[in-house]
């Protein structure tokens, strides 16, 4: 089953989407995408390795590319959390240039598909960021249309699309309605 | 009339067009005499609109417009008081459609459904 998990800041997606996976399959991969770039992110990075590992998940670092995590041996259920850090990463350079968003979205929308047959199960934790309309930056807009992009062509595949509200999750596709 | 809402690039566009309408019947503007309004957040840029406005927008088969109230108030009066026009506006218009569809991933949820026509 592959299921897309929403939500704003704060909604309670990565919970859920960590409870989902821990429910699906004993063999548990996440995908990291944070840029370790500074002794803040390593120190976080290693915060969450420890967690992750008492729930039983092999971590493996994707800050701008699944293609690392296509590789892992193939079964059981897979985590990405987040896909607005591996479009952020995928999107901007360090040096902050920026790449083809069009280029970007069907990298990432063919790397999904390649994951999701990679595992059993793959769970995707999204970004809502559209609700807020426009920036005024343009580069932050990019970034907002990229993820609104690339969750309209998840979505359209996958089996489920839940939205997590206020840590309750609503069925959008497939499941409980 | 249709009310299509959601953040941007959610995919009220592509749904518009699984309605069976084109590029081509989609204005931006009051009075332009096509069958869909899109962008309605960006006609709200001066100010409510006048009654007559109001008709012409609500008398479409389909008006789509961006939410932009879902993060933070802003701290410039010009567009706080625009954000409020426009979930006001989409409030009003949401009263009178048979139907109101919220986009979530490209995927239409129903917020209120009037039954058949």
């Amino acid at each position: 089953m592959r299921t897309l998990v929403v939500g704003g800041s704060g909604s309670g997606k990565s919970a859920y989407a960590e409870r989902l996976a821990a429910s699906l399959a004993p063999r548990r991969t996440y995908v990291a995408t944070m840029r370790n770039d500074g002794a803040e992110a390593g120190k976080r990075i290693r915060r969450h390795r420890s967690q992750r590992a008492e729930l039983g998940f092999i971590t493996v670092e994707c800050p701008d590319s699944l293609v690392a995590a296509c590789h892992d041996g193939g079964s059981g259920v897979v985590l990405v959390d987040d896909l607005g850090n591996l479009v952020a990463n995928a999107l901007f350079a360090p040096d902050g240039t920026m790449a083809d968003p069009a280029v970007v979205l069907e990298r990432l929308v063919g790397e999904v598909e390649a994951l999701g047959q990679s595992y059993d199960h793959t769970v995707l934790v999204g970004n809502e960021v559209g609700g807020e309309g426009a920036y005024r930056l343009e580069s932050t807009n990019e970034w907002v249309r990229l993820i609104g992009a690339l969750n309209c062509r998840i979505a359209a595949s996958f089996d489920e699309v839940v939205e997590v509200v206020a840590g309750v999750p609503c069925h959008v596709k497939g499941g409980v309605a | 009339m249709v009310l299509v809402i959601g953040g941007l690039a959610s995919g009220k566009r592509s749904y518009v067009r699984s309605l069976g309408y084109d590029d081509e019947q989609m204005g931006t503007r009051a009075y332009d005499g096509k069958p869909v309004l899109v962008a309605l957040e960006e006609l709200l840029r001066d100010g409510p609109l006048d009654d007559a406005a109001l008709q012409d927008v609500s008398s479409r088969a389909v008006v789509c417009c961006c939410e932009v109230g879902m993060g933070v108030v802003p701290m410039d009066p010009k567009e706080r008081a625009w954000r409020e026009l426009v979930g006001r506006t989409c409030a009003a218009l949401a009263a009178e459609a048979k139907r109101v569809v919220r986009m979530v991933c490209g995927i239409p949820t129903i917020v209120k459904d009037g039954g058949a026509e």
